[in-house]
């Protein structure tokens, strides 16, 4: 339809998923989270970037 | 020359006193047991000591202690309810107290190794997270990192409040070795601990040293007698009369047995029996014990 | 050695709880995301139906510096918050669940507990904010025209140094305030607290730590470092630094272990 140079949006796209991916592999590994752990599975896959990091600063218990 | 001398320890939040005016003193190589009930000021005592709070008013002083000199290099502490950096593991934890405590980096290394073989977890639990680790595993690698710096006074909250009989047998067995290399000064409720592995006690209620010293002199203190009574019947009906007879100090039911303590034993024995034989009570048990640690606490505490 | 200790400590619980990877990475997302978004606006239009009949919508030509300005509009909203979030358990979080009873009763410094932080929270941000406008930066270049290396430090540099404002703040709110929310929260209000009387008094707060951004701006314009730039960073760094301080004071005074 338009041109976008798809050479220049890719490493947006590789860092997103990048994001996603440490995400989910720390979601699989963590013992217990803050709220249950298939909802933030959800999240992280279908809320892109702030899934993530929602993920990391609340579904993420600390200590 | 003793090891702690504490005078005058004062506690205060607002204008309640947690912990007030104790004053105490003990030497190397023993083993002091902290005895209240809850909300005596127990911890509060201890965490003052460990220099995690602030003393309101009094002095906390080391033997050999400079001025100004910070007292927490001698002391190893475990609070009642401890919790670690759970994202670490278990060595991990063991070697960074090690070197927070001022050991070389091969000092707190080999220092960790030893305790965890004497701490008994496994070369494969060392290497795992605590987050992983079960309450027991993780009181003693509490009482792991409140020794690793070797430490002249161990201070520790409720030791074995939360374990299961076994476990409650591992750290009273421990204890009973580490008193060989320092002083250990512990807090519990439960007077069979206390009486287990403790030269020395001290009792606290409402904030206040109400009394202390070596188990056997308090024992032969507040040495009671108790007589134990049950008759065929019930037991209550007999209770106010007793009460009223001279050298009878206290009397309680429990179950059938009416036990009953007394100022001058011999008075009330005579006294009792006279009752008895010329009221004809149909006594089945007529008994007279020690009184145990217990009743002693008890004692202690009401008065 | 015992700084040491504690500075290895917090690098590797950052390790461990992902914090030196995600950080860097949303850093990057938010430094990048207006430049491009901005170059493909016309696109970005078309492909949502168009503008509508007859109207006219002139989308300026930008200066790279103006582009530039943009990512840090960016990291100055979401950037800062996410600073601030990753921050607000930093100490708060260790009282509350109590491990601080273990480490401070050990014979540890107040200063170098806190320091320790500071410093390795520091190179987190500074990391981030490196690679986030190296990117950035990148894109500019091949989008909108040349922005020198000599502007890309500076702008690198000294607003860095606003971010270091924020991290001391962060720090220093969590060791009056035992609830992370609260460090939080009391960390975003001041600085916009700081924002509306640095506007309510230009004509006198000249340093103030919030102008950076538009000293910045000039300097790229003017090509020259001005001497306010210089002395606002000075004092963003000297009130950092003083917050540092008092957090120590502060944690040395009260009984911040229980």
């Amino acid at each position: 339809m338009v041109d976008i140079n798809w050479a220049l949006i890719a490493p947006i796209l590789i860092i997103e998923f990048i994001l996603l991916l440490v995400a989910i592999v720390d979601l699989v590994k963590v013992k217990e989270t803050n709220g249950p752990k298939w909802l933030w599975a959800i999240i992280i896959v279908l809320v892109s970037i702030l899934g993530p990091v929602l993920y990391f600063i609340i579904g993420r218990r600390s200590r | 020359m003793a090891l702690l001398t504490v005078e005058n320890l004062t506690k205060k939040y607002g204008s309640k006193t947690v912990v007030d005016h104790i004053s105490f003193d003990f030497g190397h190589h023993k083993c002091i047991a902290l005895i209240g009930p809850n909300g005596a000021g127990k911890t509060t005592t201890l965490r003052t000591l460990a220099g995690l709070l602030k003393p309101t008013e009094g002095s906390i002083q080391f033997e050999s202690q400079a001025k100004n000199q910070d007292l927490r290099e001698w002391i190893g502490y475990l609070p009642q309810y401890p919790s670690f950096h759970s994202w670490m593991t278990g060595k991990e934890f063991l070697i960074y107290s090690g070197k927070l405590a001022k050991l070389s980096k091969v000092e707190a290394n080999k220092r960790a190794a030893e305790l965890l073989k004497e701490i008994g977890i496994s070369e494969d639990a060392q290497n795992e997270r605590i987050s992983r680790y079960s309450g027991g595993m993780k009181q003693r690698l509490g009482i792991a990192q409140a020794i690793i710096h070797k430490p002249k006074l161990l201070i520790l909250d409720e030791p074995v409040a939360s374990l299961d009989p076994i476990g409650r047998r591992e750290v009273l067995v421990l204890m009973e070795k580490l008193k060989q290399e320092m002083t250990i000064l512990f807090s519990t409720h439960i007077l069979n601990d206390a009486e287990e592995v403790s030269d020395e006690l001290l009792l606290l209620n409402h904030g206040k040293l109400i009394e202390s010293g070596s188990l056997i002199e308090l024992r032969k203190k507040y040495q009671t007698t108790v007589i134990e009574l049950q008759v065929e019947d019930e037991v209550q009906p007999y209770q106010e009369k007793i009460r009223a007879l001279n050298g009878v100090s206290n009397t309680k039911v429990e179950r059938d047995t009416l036990l009953i303590t007394t100022t001058d034993m011999n008075q009330a024995r005579e006294n009792i029996l006279s009752m008895a034989t010329k009221e004809n009570w149909k006594i089945t048990t007529f008994s007279i014990n020690k009184a145990s640690l217990e009743d002693m606490f008890m004692r202690v505490v009401n008065n | 050695m015992q700084w040491m200790t504690l500075f290895q400590k917090e690098l590797l619980e950052n390790w461990r709880n992902k914090k030196w990877i995600w950080v860097p990475l949303v850093i990057i997302l938010l430094s990048v995301m207006d430049p491009l978004t901005t170059y493909y606006l016309p696109q970005i239009i078309d492909s949502v139906g168009g503008m509508p009949e007859g109207a006219v919508f002139e989308i300026p030509e930008m200066e790279p510096a103006q582009v530039i300005m943009m990512s840090l509009s960016q990291l100055s909203s979401l950037g800062v918050l996410v600073v601030v979030l990753v921050l607000m358990g930093t100490i708060a979080g260790e009282r509350k669940s109590g491990v601080s009873e273990l480490v401070l009763v050990k014979p540890v410094s107040y200063m170098n507990y806190i320091s320790a932080k500071w410093v390795s929270y520091l190179l987190l941000v500074w990391v981030s904010l490196f690679l986030g406008l190296l990117v950035s930066w990148y894109y500019i270049n091949i989008l909108f025209g040349t922005l020198t290396i000599g502007e890309f430090l500076t702008v690198f540099f000294f607003y860095g140094m606003w971010l270091t404002l924020v991290v001391s703040l962060t720090i220093f709110y969590n060791t009056v305030f035992k609830s992370a929310g609260l460090v939080a929260f009391f960390t975003i209000l001041t600085i916009m607290v700081m924002s509306i009387i640095t506007q309510i008094f230009q004509h006198v707060l000249d340093w103030s730590p919030n102008n950076l951004s538009s000293y910045i701006l000039e300097s790229l314009s003017s090509g020259e470092i001005s001497s306010e730039l210089f002395a606002t960073a000075g004092v963003t760094l000297i009130l950092s630094i003083l917050l540092i301080f008092l957090s120590g004071l502060i944690f040395k005074r009260k009984e911040m272990a229980v």
